[in-house]
């Protein structure tokens, strides 16, 4: 019996889901895209993220000397070694976000980003090579 | 009948037929948004369950190997016709029965087995062990609450047969002639607890939880359904909405048959009037709908199939047969002067 | 419900009671289960042989997404094992988080199962219920480790992130919120009519039967066996607060081994664990978070290491032990990880015999099996046949390997 009253009351209450950026699936993503550029429609926020939260991967390739610390470590290898300039490149598709990179990284040229909604449908493309 | 009778009853079949569907689909919409709140999501919008039936009927219908091929393919459509056929013998707010006088609440009775059946046939005939097991659950269910739903139906009728009301069985004459009517509190008391009955009996019959072990898609993947695919699981799934309405309407026609266009003041007969009755059953059938449906199968756990017969074999008959009691009591105490009677009419 | 002839259920490999592969062959009469026969190696991924091709540090992420669930037991028990050859010891600050984490992720667990369970018997709103209750937890964790569900908090030697000073507020107001909390998730699984007519009496696991097949965890403590890690071999932040293993006498007085009495367990251990991280942070020391905050240099010390090691954890789920032997090279020689679910397995066949078909999830589910951590050896099939390793066979193949390995 608990259970139901606790029921009717959650019935008036806030639902406790995060939303997604649209409420219902739109007709076309594309479309709701477009709305949403052009400033008609308002897409709900993602949820905020802590401080140290360990996103996406960003790398600084300027301070980068080439020491393949990070290829070392990285348990995913997901870092490759470009050895004409001595950088490196970060497939963000395979890539687990652990962060051991980062601690180990002595020039600091590595760190985690905020930014987590990195879904796309081609794990080669532009957004999910972390190189710059 | 002649002609003339037979036309409007064929056109006043498909028009009950598309009722029961589009009500049926948007209670079952209703349902999943009231229920998800509940459980403090979101949920569909309330049209999702018209999405569903469009989306099962443009998929492929897969008939498995092993299948009894005919009785797999027409289990359905009998579920579905045999759903669509009581709500002819139901009066839908201001409007009368279809088959007005032509067949009373016993046939009701074995009508609201029919659909139970075609899907026990449809189970067993999909030659799987899932289905089969459901099938027997489905079986073994159907006959735990008949009788507590026989119980509740003798005593209405018992009641309209003392009082001297011709065809105490038809469901005309139960829905003119509330229950509650003409009693004393034991009256009503035993009225009312014929009423929880029948909103405990309404889960089972259409397979919803905590009655719901035919199809209990954590134990047997969907039970009797575990087969279906395609356009017939969209009818089966329209029989449901369909079963819903019927079951709605019943205990709104045998409960709650009052309607609105009077206390308003509407003169009778007007199309107003019949709009108002029309908005104002739909509302009692949610109403009855939320509390035997979705507060139950959202507040309860799954029984298991021998826990299922012993609840309606146990308690549920003893709490029917205790409302009979009272209501035989009440009638008999109602002459005696200090019982004073707290409902009449008639 | 009976008397019909005998007919066979699979459940499994894929099918809505189950989370995760794994495969039970019933033999069913009517309603009644007559015999089960449990075929696990559904779900085998090789992660130990991946483990193989990778440095000690590198292995710790591995050993974490063994489990989503239990990814903190995983990675300490890797820890400890690699701790034990290499002789590093982590931090007393250290030992105090890592007991934070692991009893965080206890009640998370705990509060997870109890969803399952609830979904398992039909009651999706006690499901939503718990879950919502457990998100608190869930943010809780992003906030002190970055992510929600791994959390990459292990190194040898210590943990990765320390818990900020004003972090703690945060920490102490989310195990108010289940303190307050508390009593009505027991009320709303404890004295619910329909709960307890699915599960009292149902899965019967009896303390002999608990003992013969070595069950662990939650599964062995209802039955009774007050069986646990960090109460038998206390270690790290254990050794100073000590853990009394829970059985269900401590709330009903009997013990009955069954399904009601698994959920007793549980949810009072999601009260231990509450308390037991709030002593941590009232003793938690000052200090270092790790022994070699270098990482080169901790992987330049493990290349020396040399020699096997053993780490336990006792998991939401019960004892995880990881075996790691490393010869002085950059890789890991052997990994060999045991977890809970392994051992409870074989408790399933006297749990579900004699049981009805709906009772199958539910008793299934209450051991909390996690196949992914589980699954251990395929069934090989040679040509057609399909052929199982046995016993001998793989004790023989064992001794075969470690010569190989020694020469």
């Amino acid at each position: 019996m608990t259970m139901i009253f606790e029921l009717l009351t959650q019935m008036f209450k806030r639902p406790a889901t995060n939303q997604f950026p649209a409420r219902h699936a739109p007709k076309s993503v594309h479309g709701l895209v477009a709305t949403v550029q052009a400033g008609k429609a308002k897409l709900n926020p993602p949820v905020p993220v802590p401080e140290d939260f360990r996103g996406k991967i960003f790398y600084n390739r300027e301070t980068c000397i080439g020491c393949k610390l990070c290829i070392n470590v990285c348990p995913a290898h997901a870092i490759e070694f470009l050895p004409e300039n001595k950088k490196v490149r970060i497939f963000a598709a395979q890539c687990i976000q652990c962060g051991q990179c980062n601690d180990v990284c002595p020039k600091n040229c590595l760190s985690m980003s905020k930014e987590f909604a990195m879904a796309d449908t081609n794990k080669m493309s532009a957004n999910l090579i972390v190189e710059k | 009948m002649n002609g003339m009778d037979i036309l409007m009853a064929v056109i006043g079949s498909v028009l009950v037929m598309l009722f029961g569907i589009f009500f049926g689909l948007v209670f079952k919409g209703i349902d999943r948004v009231l229920s998800a709140r509940m459980q403090a999501r979101i949920g569909p919008r309330v049209r999702q369950p018209f999405w569903d039936v469009g989306k099962l009927f443009s998929k492929e219908n897969i008939i498995p190997e092993n299948a009894v091929k005919w009785m797999f393919s027409s289990a359905p459509v009998l579920g579905l016709a045999s759903s669509a056929v009581m709500l002819l013998y139901l009066p839908l707010g201001p409007l009368a029965p279809v088959l007005q006088g032509h067949g009373d609440i016993i046939l009701m009775l074995y009508l609201l087995v029919i659909p139970s059946l075609a899907m026990v046939t449809g189970g067993f005939a999909s030659g799987s062990p899932y289905a089969a097991v459901g099938a027997q659950r489905e079986m073994v269910m159907m006959m735990s609450y008949e009788f507590p739903l026989a119980a509740v139906v003798v005593s209405i009728a018992w009641k309209l047969n003392v009082f001297g009301i011709a065809n105490p069985f038809s469901i005309t004459s139960i829905a003119s002639n509330p229950i509650w009517m003409n009693s004393g509190i034991l009256g009503i008391i035993g009225s009312a607890i014929l009423l929880v009955v029948l909103i405990i009996v309404t889960p089972a019959e259409l397979s919803k939880i905590p009655f719901d072990a035919p199809e209990a898609e954590t134990e047997i993947v969907g039970g009797l359904l575990a087969e279906y695919s395609g356009r017939n699981l969209g009818i089966f799934y329209l029989a449901d909405a369909v079963k819903t309405i019927v079951m709605g309407a019943l205990l709104v026609a045998i409960f709650f048959p009052w309607g609105i266009a009077g206390i308003v003041g509407l003169a009778a007969g007007s199309v107003g009037a019949i709009a108002a009755d029309i908005a104002f059953f739909l509302l009692k059938l949610f109403l009855v709908l939320f509390v035997s449906v979705t507060v139950i199968r959202t507040s309860f756990a799954r029984l298991k199939i021998d826990q299922i017969v012993y609840t309606y074999w146990a308690p549920l008959t003893i709490a029917a047969l205790f409302g009979l009691v009272l209501i035989i009591w009440d009638l008999n105490l109602l002459g005696i002067e200090w019982y004073p009677q707290v409902l009449g009419g008639w | 419900m009976s008397g019909g002839a005998e007919y066979s259920v699979p459940v499994g490999p894929i099918h809505a009671a189950l989370e995760e592969p794994v495969l039970f062959n019933f033999k069913v009469d009517g309603e009644r289960v007559v015999d089960v026969e449990v075929v696990p190696g559904q779900n085998h991924r090789g992660v130990e042989w991946m483990g193989m091709q990778r440095n000690p540090v590198q292995v710790i992420y591995l050993a974490e997404k063994i489990c989503g669930i239990c990814t903190v037991c995983h990675a300490y028990s890797f820890v400890r094992a690699v701790e034990h050859i290499s002789g590093i010891e982590s931090t007393p600050r250290a030992d105090y988080i890592r007991a934070i984490l692991a009893e965080l992720e206890r009640m998370h667990s705990h509060l997870l199962w109890a969803g399952i369970a609830a979904h398992e018997i039909g009651f999706d709103s006690l499901l939503h219920y718990t879950w919502k209750v457990r998100e608190n937890e869930m943010d809780l964790r992003e906030m002190i480790t970055g992510n929600r569900v791994h959390y990459d908090m292990f190194m040898i030697g210590g943990v990765r992130r320390d818990i900020k000073q004003d972090q703690i507020p945060k920490i102490l107001e989310t195990l108010k919120y289940y303190k307050d909390n508390f009593e009505k998730l027991g009320k709303l699984f404890l004295q619910d009519k329909v709960i307890k007519m699915r599960t009292q009496g149902v899965g019967v696991l009896t303390k002999e039967d608990a003992l013969k097949l070595c069950a662990v965890g939650p599964t062995a403590r209802a039955s009774g066996v007050p069986k646990d890690v960090r109460q038998d071999q206390p270690f790290g932040a254990y050794l100073d607060i000590p853990v009394k293993a829970i059985t269900p006498d401590a709330l009903t007085g009997e013990v009955h081994g069954d399904v009601y009495d698994r959920i007793i367990v549980r949810l009072l251990e999601v009260k231990q664990s509450i308390e037991i991280i709030e002593e941590c942070l009232k003793r938690m020391p000052e200090g270092p978070i790790l022994a070699e905050p270098n990482i080169t240099r901790l992987l330049i010390q493990l290349k020396k290491a040399h020699g096997e090691g053993i780490g336990r954890h006792e998991a939401p789920r019960g004892e995880v032990y990881h075996y790691v032997r490393m010869d002085a090279s950059d890789k890991v020689t052997a990994w060999k990880v045991r977890a809970p679910t392994y051992a409870n397995v074989m408790p399933w066949v006297p749990m579900l015999k004699g049981q009805q078909i709906a009772d199958i999830p539910i008793v299934a589910a209450s051991t909390d099996p996690c196949m992914s951590c589980t699954d251990r050896a395929v069934v090989v099939k040679e040509g057609q046949k399909p052929y199982m390793i046995s016993g001998e066979e793989l004790h023989k193949m064992s001794v075969e390997k470690t010569r190989r390995m020694m020469a």
